[in-house]
């Protein structure tokens, strides 16, 4: 299978900064990608290189293209939502859909009425009448509307209330994502989209720190929760990480057989916003 | 070409203020001065007495006369809608690369499957083509609704206004030479709207201030290391730029000539061309060595706002 996104030490510098530091990377497609990591860890940098918006090093193709020299070829099988409310202000809906339906040969207008008629925005709104859950919604809509192999989201619901973010996650789940698609999303929220991940990228420093589908992670990592008596025990297998919650503690462990740990105390699968704690102030995974 | 239209619809759109509104509003006030002097005229001038001598005697001058005046009116009166064109245009094109960069749209334009190239190829087309084209068709409508509030005043006195001067004058050839000289200065004028693009582009912010600082600290230095050498002042980057403006194929000036007044193309103070108002002269000026070094210009300043622009969202 060809991958959507495939990278071989890709880096990318500013200045003296090494922003995204030799990642090696391959997207298959009928993915849902968290890629999730600390302020400055790289993220956005090395998804402006998948988008052809910015200049990098090493190599990159996306569905089969050069990023940096193919953009516009890119954008037709490429969308994006880069931030929340970057739809020109001063725009009408109207003009929007238009516009977008004259550049974008894989829009559909009825497709994207459907969504907006969902909505409480109308064609005559001007962008900056509408409050920023409503922009999302009207990006997301003309977005959906598209019918693109890979859509990128950079943290596409900062700032917005519960209500659209949960609904946003909801019509891109039932509405937009089938198996021939892939989405990769960048987001601080990361309870909201860790039931709906199929795979997670974790960044450091320029670095991928963890790739794993969810299936492996369920597989590999394990979190026991422990009495104060035993800790010292379960500190014996190596946790990768350790707290302290209600008088218990919790340990991290990567790559420890459950059948070795049961005997100590409660078993589950870590969640990935723990996970990703215990990775960037852990060792590396 | 289906984006690229659709691109410049979309300039059209954003600027619709400056593009359209604003030419309306100087028809608008053409025609209300009009009226004005008309009201004026009827209010202190018993019965139009002196009105009607005024067409009696005009009426009376041969129709060459007549048409020659007509044709010098009709063209300008085209001044006015020429620079306030000159205005938006400048400023237009100063925003043009800035604004989305600003708001952070251009995230949202970058989205779209159309090339950096066709992005400030639609910008260009706007300066060049779209905005003189609306200026030009409400001057031309205009030039229509007076000539026929005209005719009603000439008609009120008794005197008929089809042998008085509509039937003499040359409408549309005044109308085509203005628009010619649109078209061609658009052209003339590439090397400055290629700076203004490469700083729409470039400036972090105030892109007003990075257009004209730089040429204006240029100039300064240049006269002054000329006046240390040779204790004259001389020619300077203000002197290239005004030299460029009075030799541009636009009608910017009236002159009184031989007793009666004549319009030129640009500012008839250099003798590199010939400023009376013709197609010939226009049309020179596009295949002349100043222009193809105009264009070598304009071309760099174009490729450099592409360099940006094409690593405009980077951060």
């Amino acid at each position: 299978m060809i991958p959507i996104v495939s990278a071989r030490g890709l880096s990318k510098r500013y200045g003296r900064t090494l922003a995204v530091d030799h990642i090696d990377l391959e997207i298959p497609p009928g993915r849902i990608v968290g890629l999730i990591g600390p302020n400055g860890a790289g993220k956005t940098s090395a998804l402006k290189a998948i988008l052809g918006l910015a200049t990098y090093d090493g190599h990159l193709s996306v569905l089969g293209r050069n990023p940096s020299r193919e953009r516009a070829a890119l954008m037709e099988d490429v969308c994006f939502i880069a931030d929340v409310a970057v739809l020109p202000r001063w725009i009408r809906v109207w003009q929007l859909i238009d516009v977008t339906e004259r550049i974008h040969p894989r829009f559909s207008r009825a497709r994207c009425m459907e969504y907006l008629a969902q909505t409480k925005v109308t064609p005559e709104h001007r962008v900056k009448q509408l409050s920023k859950g409503m922009v999302a919604q009207l990006h997301l809509a003309l977005v959906m509307a598209i019918d693109a192999r890979l859509l990128v989201l950079d943290e596409p619901t900062l700032g917005l209330d519960i209500l659209y973010r949960k609904q946003f996650y909801t019509s891109l789940l039932n509405d937009y994502f089938d198996e021939q698609r892939t989405i990769v999303i960048t987001t601080h929220q990361v309870e909201e989209v860790e039931h709906i991940l199929t795979d997670l990228i974790f960044i450091r420093d320029g670095k991928i720190a963890l790739q794993a589908t969810m299936e492996e992670v369920e597989q590999r990592y394990t979190e026991l929760m422990v009495r104060p008596d035993r800790a010292d025990e379960a500190r014996a297998l190596k946790p990768l990480y350790e707290r302290e919650l209600f008088g218990r503690h919790i340990f991290l462990y990567d790559a420890v057989g459950r059948d070795r740990l049961a005997g100590l105390g409660e078993l589950h699968t870590p969640s990935v916003a723990d996970l990703f704690v215990a990775t960037m102030k852990g060792g590396a995974a | 070409m289906k984006r690229l239209l659709a691109l410049v619809h979309r300039e059209y759109w954003e600027n619709k203020g400056a593009f359209r509104t604003t030419p309306m509003v100087i028809g608008g006030l053409y025609i209300v001065f009009l009226l004005m002097s008309i009201f004026t005229t009827a209010h202190f001038d018993n019965e139009l007495y002196t009105f009607r001598e005024a067409v009696r005697l005009l009426a009376e001058q041969p129709a060459e006369f007549r048409a020659a005046h007509g044709y010098e009116v009709m063209l300008g009166s085209s001044l006015f809608f020429t620079i306030v064109l000159a205005f938006v245009v400048f400023f237009y094109l100063l925003g043009a690369l800035y604004d989305d960069r600003k708001d952070r749209s251009i995230l949202f334009w970058k989205s779209l499957p159309a090339s950096d190239t066709l992005t400030i190829a639609s910008k260009l087309l706007a300066a060049m083509v779209l905005a003189p084209l609306i200026f030009w068709l409400v001057f031309v409508l205009t030039q229509i609704v007076m000539a026929v509030i005209a005719s009603i005043m000439v008609l009120s006195v008794g005197e008929n206004p089809w042998t008085l001067f509509l039937s003499v004058l040359n409408p549309l050839k005044a109308w085509s030479i203005l628009l010619v000289s649109y078209l061609a200065a658009s052209i003339w004028f590439l090397p400055i709207y290629g700076w203004l693009l490469l700083v729409s582009a470039f400036a972090p912010r105030i892109p007003l201030l990075f257009a004209v600082l730089p040429p204006v600290a240029f100039a300064i230095l240049q006269i002054w290391i000329d006046f240390l050498r040779t204790f004259t002042l001389d020619s300077s980057l203000f002197g290239v730029i005004g030299e460029w403006v009075a030799n541009s194929p636009a009608i910017l000036t009236a002159q009184v000539q031989d007793g009666r007044g004549t319009l030129a193309l640009g500012a008839p103070v250099t003798a590199d061309f010939d400023h009376a108002v013709t197609l010939a002269n226009i049309l020179d000026r596009l295949f002349s060595l100043h222009m193809l070094i105009g264009l070598a210009v304009a071309a760099v300043f174009l490729g450099g706002a592409l360099w940006l622009r094409r690593r405009a969202a980077e951060s």
